[in-house]
């Protein structure tokens, strides 16, 4: 493992906000990341986990605030810069390519961990990047499909592939949003524990939905309401919590 | 997770891209072998003609090959490379002018076409799409025109008795003026520029290249700079049609502002979409078949371009892959059954 | 009193020149930027069709038929045509992977197919109609060919309508629904299909109409369309690719730094000047002068 630097947390996001025109779609947002726990952002459709996400990931450009990868400075980088800084994430829709195989996907994510003059020798010579994708390959069940294309894929596995890319170039944080959106209840509990699993050697923060598997899954929860964070703290504190109680289930 | 998957070869030796190149490989032997035959047969007769036109073909081709790794394996449709293939030749006939050397005009139009390629691509590079066909149709437009009106280049006659020189590798030379022997020497040359880009391809950057045409944003989320990528495949693409520009003069003697303009853009892209984009390959045949249709349908009419045209649209409604897609898949099928024990 | 004589003698005629020429290159420009905006589809063939329309008048002319009904029945002529390349080739491609890369190319083929029918049908050669309204007029000290009044005139209604049409009636509004969500135009029942190949038609009719407009000026060949068409193509990027508006005012605004620099500079660098301010454009302002169509 790598030496933690200066015992700054992993993430910390310290007073981010954008607008949208007048909406105010990430307000003043604050909150901390810590090593090797998972961190779920919940909140209803339009609370501004999404957009939350575009900002921490380089998406988008904040308009105001700081975004600390272990103690640096990265507010604003674009997104290749914080990949390489360590900082990966997947999408709440699939977005990978469509034509390349599952195999060569994953090989191109795990490039990163090549040197850099390896991208002018043939694709055979990237030796780290070929174990690092039969490895994610194996680990995310999908060898038996390393030589079909993403598009043939069914959703579960594209999915799981999604997460896999993120995962490849060895990130100190992995950001996934939605990441069991439109999966079956089945495939919803393997995610899961596949997550559970990663957690033990990369943090995670992840965009989820589903309330059951929010509470299992994670650490420690922070709850969105309209661009502010409403309430954060262990999952069974804030599920006690008034407030999120009237905002996010709806009911006092 | 799941049980695990029945017993198959999690095969990360059978790669589907590299097999794909390996089938055009196969494709420009068959082209190589057929062209050898057709120089010792032309040597054979003294013919002059057909030779010079072939010649000509594989010029063109390279250019096209510098449209097809843009269009075929980035996504960047170039509506202006005629630009680089103009400058290369404009270069390299004022250097044989002053020095009747083939290596200097080679190296002069490889200098131009990365310097100039450069400047071209971080102008081009702004933007994206449709908006890139059209900046880079403009920039070629604005220096044909330049070209065009400019005394020192000839304008509109351009540079006319370019020397004919001799052409050295060592104690083996040859004379620009032998049809057959600047014949070979246009082949080699052609295939050594498409061995360049089939191995650029080939390698990571290459397969990046791929990547971003059909997903450019997310590239970035992978930890590689867009337009960084993008500007590297323009300047290859740049230089690419720069050094077979250089070959123009060679051949004709002369250059003229109509290798700058749009229809020899126009010209490179219908011959990539034709035979086969993102093939390499296929820039290739694709270059020798429309010059037959040309002097096969220029024979009794000298309307071929309805031919070309209908030909064109054909293959763009109905061959995504051009005609060399109609065997290459073949080959690719033959070749991944070889590599299973 | 040569500043005066020189305003009247040679700029001011210099001027109206470049004004006829403006509003006939609008009427290309606007089929295009139409075209563009409603389906996304760049064109390439659109100065064939503005070279048919001139001689399907001059074909039509030769037989008899007065100018005036030539300027109503060669666009009316054109729009089926341009119907059916929307729904029989058009359409074909559309729905594939990177539409604006094939539908650029299908058009660009059809481009040549159409420019090579021309030269079968008509010649490679120049023609010259003659002009249907002779004579010239003075106006504030400047003499101005009674022609080239009309087509400015003509075009400028012409030019009132179209936008009258697109941004008045409910027929534009149709037109501006499908291009902002062709989806959501669809569900309120709009007829995408039809409002797209009629888009297209309208155009290419546009198109043809200008190329009647100004066969009498520029001599007829089946080439002409093609350093109109790089003319068009400025207009509407440093327009705005798809807004009715930009094509107005960067049509005028090119063509008057046409005119202008090819006073005080030289005719030659005309074209230099006007592709390097359409690549200055893309690079600071891809969007151009004005937002597209359906969205502002």
């Amino acid at each position: 493992m790598t030496a933690h630097r200066n015992g700054a947390p992993v993430l910390e996001v310290k007073n981010l906000s954008i607008r949208f025109g007048g909406l105010r779609a990430v307000d003043d947002v604050s909150f901390t990341v810590e090593r090797q726990r998972i961190t779920t952002v919940i909140g209803p459709n339009g609370a501004g986990k999404s957009t939350l996400f575009n900002l921490v990931s380089g998406a988008l450009r904040p308009r105001d605030g700081q975004v600390l990868l272990e103690g640096v400075d990265l507010t604003g980088a674009p997104p290749h810069r914080l990949q390489r800084a360590g900082l990966a994430r997947s999408f709440q829709i699939t977005n990978l390519f469509p034509d390349l195989s599952v195999f060569e996907t994953l090989r191109l994510a795990s490039q990163i961990l090549e040197p850099p003059l390896r991208a002018w020798q043939p694709v055979r010579r990237s030796t780290i990047a070929i174990a690092r994708a039969g490895a994610l390959l194996e680990r995310f069940d999908l060898a038996a499909k390393a030589g079909h294309k993403v598009a043939a894929l069914s959703h579960g596995e594209q999915r799981r592939l999604e997460i896999a890319v993120a995962l490849a170039g060895e990130p100190k944080i992995l950001l996934l949003d939605e990441p069991t959106q439109g999966m079956s209840h089945g495939d919803t509990e393997e995610t899961a524990a596949l997550i559970r699993d990663l957690a033990a050697d990369v943090t995670v923060m992840l965009i989820e939905h589903d309330i059951g598997l929010v509470m299992s899954l994670s650490d420690h929860v922070v709850v969105m309401h309209q661009g502010r964070v409403l309430a954060e703290g262990p999952p069974a504190a804030v599920r006690a919590d008034p407030a999120v109680q009237t905002a996010y289930f709806g009911h006092a | 997770m799941r049980e695990p998957a029945p017993t198959e070869t999690p095969a990360p030796a059978r790669d589907p891209l590299t097999t794909a190149m390996r089938a055009s490989h196969v494709l420009a032997g068959v082209l190589v072998v057929g062209a050898l035959a057709f120089a010792a047969f032309g040597a054979a007769v003294g013919d002059t003609f057909y030779l010079r036109l072939a010649t000509e073909a594989l010029i063109f081709a390279g250019l096209a090959l510098a449209v097809d790794i843009l269009l075929g394996y980035t996504g960047l449709l170039s509506l202006g490379q005629a630009l680089y293939f103009g400058l290369g030749a404009y270069v390299s006939a004022l250097t044989l002018m002053a020095v009747p050397s083939f290596w200097a005009a080679f190296g002069a139009a490889l200098l131009a076409g990365t310097v100039v390629g450069l400047v071209g691509g971080v102008i081009a590079n702004r933007v994206r799409g449709v908006y890139f066909a059209l900046i880079t149709f403009g920039m070629a437009q604005v220096v044909g025109k330049v070209v065009y009106n400019t005394r020192a280049l000839g304008a509109s006659d351009g540079l006319i008795g370019v020397p004919v020189v001799d052409i050295g590798f060592g104690p083996w030379s040859f004379s620009s003026a032998s049809p057959a022997g600047l014949f070979l020497f246009v082949l080699g040359y052609v295939m050594v520029l498409y061995a360049v880009a089939a191995y650029i391809l080939d390698t990571p950057l290459g397969r990046l290249l791929i990547a971003m045409r059909a997903n450019e944003g997310r590239v970035a989320f992978l930890g590689y700079r867009p337009v960084t990528a993008r500007l590297i495949a323009y300047v290859i693409a740049a230089v690419v049609a720069s050094l077979s520009g250089a070959l123009y003069p060679m051949l004709r003697g002369f250059v003229s502002p109509e290798l700058l303009f749009f229809t020899t853009s126009g010209n490179a892209v219908i011959t990539v979409i034709t035979g086969g984009a993102g093939t390499l390959v296929g820039a290739l045949y694709g270059s020798l078949l429309l010059t037959v249709i040309k002097s096969y349908v220029g024979s009794w009419t000298e309307h071929h371009l309805i031919v070309i045209g209908l030909l064109f649209m054909a293959v763009v409604i109905f061959l995504p892959r051009g005609l060399i897609g109609l065997v290459r898949p073949k080959i690719e099928r033959m070749l991944s059954r070889e590599r299973k024990p | 009193m040569a500043v005066l004589d020189y305003l009247q003698f040679v700029l001011a005629p210099q001027m109206v020149t470049g004004l006829a020429l403006g509003v006939a290159v609008v009427l290309v420009a606007l089929g295009l930027t139409i075209i563009f905006g409603l389906l996304d589809v760049i064109n390439m063939s659109h100065g064939e069709f503005y070279a048919l329309g001139a001689f399907v008048a001059l074909a039509l002319g030769s037989i008899g038929l007065p100018f005036w009904l030539l300027l109503i029945l060669v666009p009316l002529a054109l729009l089926p045509i341009g119907y059916m390349v929307e729904r029989g080739l058009i359409q074909r491609v559309f729905h594939g992977g990177d539409r604006h890369v094939t539908t650029l190319l299908l058009t660009f083929g059809l481009g040549l197919v159409i420019e090579d029918v021309l030269k079968l049908a008509f010649g490679p050669n120049p023609h010259r109609p003659e002009t249907p309204i002779s004579g010239g007029v003075e106006l504030l000290g400047v003499f101005v060919p009674n022609y080239r009044l009309f087509l400015i005139i003509a075009g400028a209604v012409v030019i009132a309508a179209v936008a009258a049409v697109v941004y008045r009636t409910r027929l534009g509004a149709m037109v501006r629904a499908a291009a902002y969500d062709r989806h959501m135009a669809a569900s309120l029942g709009v007829p995408v299909k039809q409002v797209y190949a009629g888009a297209f038609a309208f155009g290419v009719a546009l198109a043809g109409l200008a190329g009647v407009l100004l066969a009498p000026i520029y001599s007829v060949f089946p080439t002409m369309g093609r350093d109109f068409i790089l003319l068009a193509f400025t207009v509407v990027i440093v327009g705005g690719m798809g807004s009715i508006a930009g094509a107005v005012v960067a049509g005028l605004f090119l063509t008057q730094v046409q005119a202008i620099a090819s006073l005080y500079i030289s005719p030659v660098w005309t074209d230099p000047i006007v592709f390097g301010i359409m690549v200055v454009m893309l690079m600071v302002r891809p969007q151009g002068l004005f937002g597209r169509l359906g969205h502002a």
